[in-house]
């Protein structure tokens, strides 16, 4: 049966959401209108542009740059602070109106959401008459403006919806593949990102429809299943349900990094760093029921150069000091005395906690295990700080770093 | 009417149906005199819910100094507070 998927795409999403709240309470000036961006804070080294408003991409601001960078492009650049509850507020009266039109809707991302439209036609009416009338609605009800994008299946229908912003609907169904979708530049396909594009287009292919049009096996050669998987994109063919709710249900691994707020040069203030990294991982690793077998660390260092390393551990663990014993040996091996920038961990290769091959030869952690119990308990019941270690008392840092907003949705690439 | 978003001190009541209606409320003037300004009339109520923020606008009228003003007043659901809106 032919289906029928919209993608629902709030235009400039944080930076929308910001200007309607402060338009709403009284500001005479709207964000959306002038060159402006939503930033972190630059004093705590957090300062990337999170989103901008049309007028600032004239400027060729680009998500993702320092903001300093972008208030040299624009000395009048206006830069506000995010707000996450209200990205969350948002996001859910999103779903809400959505609810009306259909009860299949997957949360992409916390502004992109699929709808599944299948068989819905025969009450509400016309897709194309359907969507104009959300974006109505939500312009009306909400303040924002959001880009829809309809057509047989999600890859296509977020193709779509990415076309020409703001506040559009569009369609690419299969038969107007070639003429909608094939003649864009390749870094443009879903999935083919700033790793992917060059190594394409080092093969002559710039364009989607070079891509659906190369032979397959060549692709297959190159990229493995991935290789696969981006044929099938450029060619329009994804067979993804709509996962209603968030769609998120498989956790492959937990992770958290943070910038610091001074250059890290020596070894007790790193290790210091790690073990606040430590604390919210491996919480959060015991709270979804997993142990991991696999510890990664991260570095970036003052010249913004990334290095990594993980070890495969032969006990699956989830103490807060085991974790820190692997990440403190990691981080020996890797670094070499480079000042530091930004700091992360990650846990993989996670198993249940039911049965646990044992070993002979590595440390027991059952008496460390009760007093993490402990710990987490305290901390549940009376905040995260009620327990500190000591070694942070006058550090100037945190105790627990990183973590994630509670219930802010998560960003996933997998359709 | 402008625009002014002046956070006030508000007593208002409650309806049998659950409705809040503003009753009287306090004002600071231009010379930083504290003046009260009964509601008189409430025109028109409206539910604005722009960012998934739910607010209430009232259109109101009042007799300010010897000489009777339509206005408009905003109640933040999430946040329990009122402003001077539009006057």
């Amino acid at each position: 049966m032919t289906r029928t998927i919209m993608h629902i795409d709030v235009n400039s999403a944080f930076l929308s959401w910001t200007a309607v709240h402060m338009l709403q309470h009284g500001s005479s000036i709207d964000l959306r209108n002038i060159p402006s961006i939503i930033g972190g804070n630059q004093a705590t080294r957090h300062g990337i542009v999170l989103a901008k408003s049309i007028p600032a991409k004239g400027f060729k601001i680009q998500t993702g740059e320092p903001v300093f960078q972008a208030k040299q492009k624009c000395p009048n650049l206006v830069v506000m602070p995010p707000d996450y509850f209200l990205y969350m507020q948002c996001s859910s009266a999103l779903s809400e109106i959505l609810q009306n039109y259909s009860d299949k809707i997957q949360l992409f991302s916390i502004d992109e959401c699929f709808l599944d439209y299948t068989g819905i036609e025969k009450i509400l009416g016309e897709p194309i008459k359907v969507a104009n009338q959300i974006r109505e609605q939500i312009r009306k009800e909400l303040g924002f403006t959001v880009n829809i994008g309809i057509s047989t299946n999600k890859l296509l229908a977020k193709m779509a919806g990415d076309l020409k912003k703001p506040d559009m609907t569009h369609t690419i169904y299969p038969e107007e593949i070639s003429a909608k979708m094939w003649p864009l530049p390749v870094e443009d396909l879903y999935m083919v990102g700033r790793a992917t594009a060059p190594k394409l287009k080092g093969m002559g292919i710039h364009t989607i429809g070079d891509l659906a049009n190369t032979d397959i096996e060549l692709l297959k050669y190159k990229f493995k299943s991935w290789g696969l998987m981006l044929h099938a994109y450029a060619n329009g063919i994804d067979e993804s349900p709509v996962h209603p709710g968030s769609g998120h249900t498989v956790i492959k691994g937990i992770g958290n990094s943070t910038t610091v707020y001074f250059d890290v040069i020596d070894k007790q203030t790193a290790y210091k760093v790690l073990l606040s990294l430590v604390e919210t991982v491996s919480m959060r690793l015991r709270f979804s029921g997993f142990c991991c077998s696999v510890v990664a660390v991260s570095l970036k260092t003052d010249e913004l150069i990334s290095s990594s390393h993980q070890k495969k551990l032969m006990t699956p663990i989830d103490c807060t000091n085991a974790v820190f014993k692997e990440v403190k040996s990691l981080f020996d091996e890797m670094w070499r005395g480079q000042p530091i920038r930004q700091m992360g961990i990650r846990v993989s290769d996670l198993y249940t906690k039911d049965y646990i091959q044992l070993s002979f030869f590595e440390e027991n952690w059952d008496k460390q295990r009760r007093l993490d119990k402990t710990i987490d308990e305290i901390r549940i019941k009376y905040g995260s700080n009620a327990v500190i270690r000591s070694s942070f008392l006058w550090s100037g840092l945190s105790p627990l770093e990183g973590g994630v907003v509670d219930e802010f949705p998560v960003m996933s690439s997998i359709l | 009417m402008k625009v002014l978003m002046k956070p006030i001190k508000m007593i208002a009541w409650f309806e049998e149906n659950g409705k809040l209606m503003p009753i009287r409320y306090q004002l600071e003037n231009s010379e930083s005199e504290k003046i009260s300004v009964n509601v008189d009339k409430v025109l028109l109520m409206q539910e604005e819910k722009l960012a998934g923020n739910k607010m209430f606008i009232y259109k109101c009228q009042s007799v300010l100094n010897g000489l009777e003003r339509i206005y408009e007043l905003k109640y933040e659901l999430y946040t329990c507070k009122w402003f001077l809106y539009k006057m």
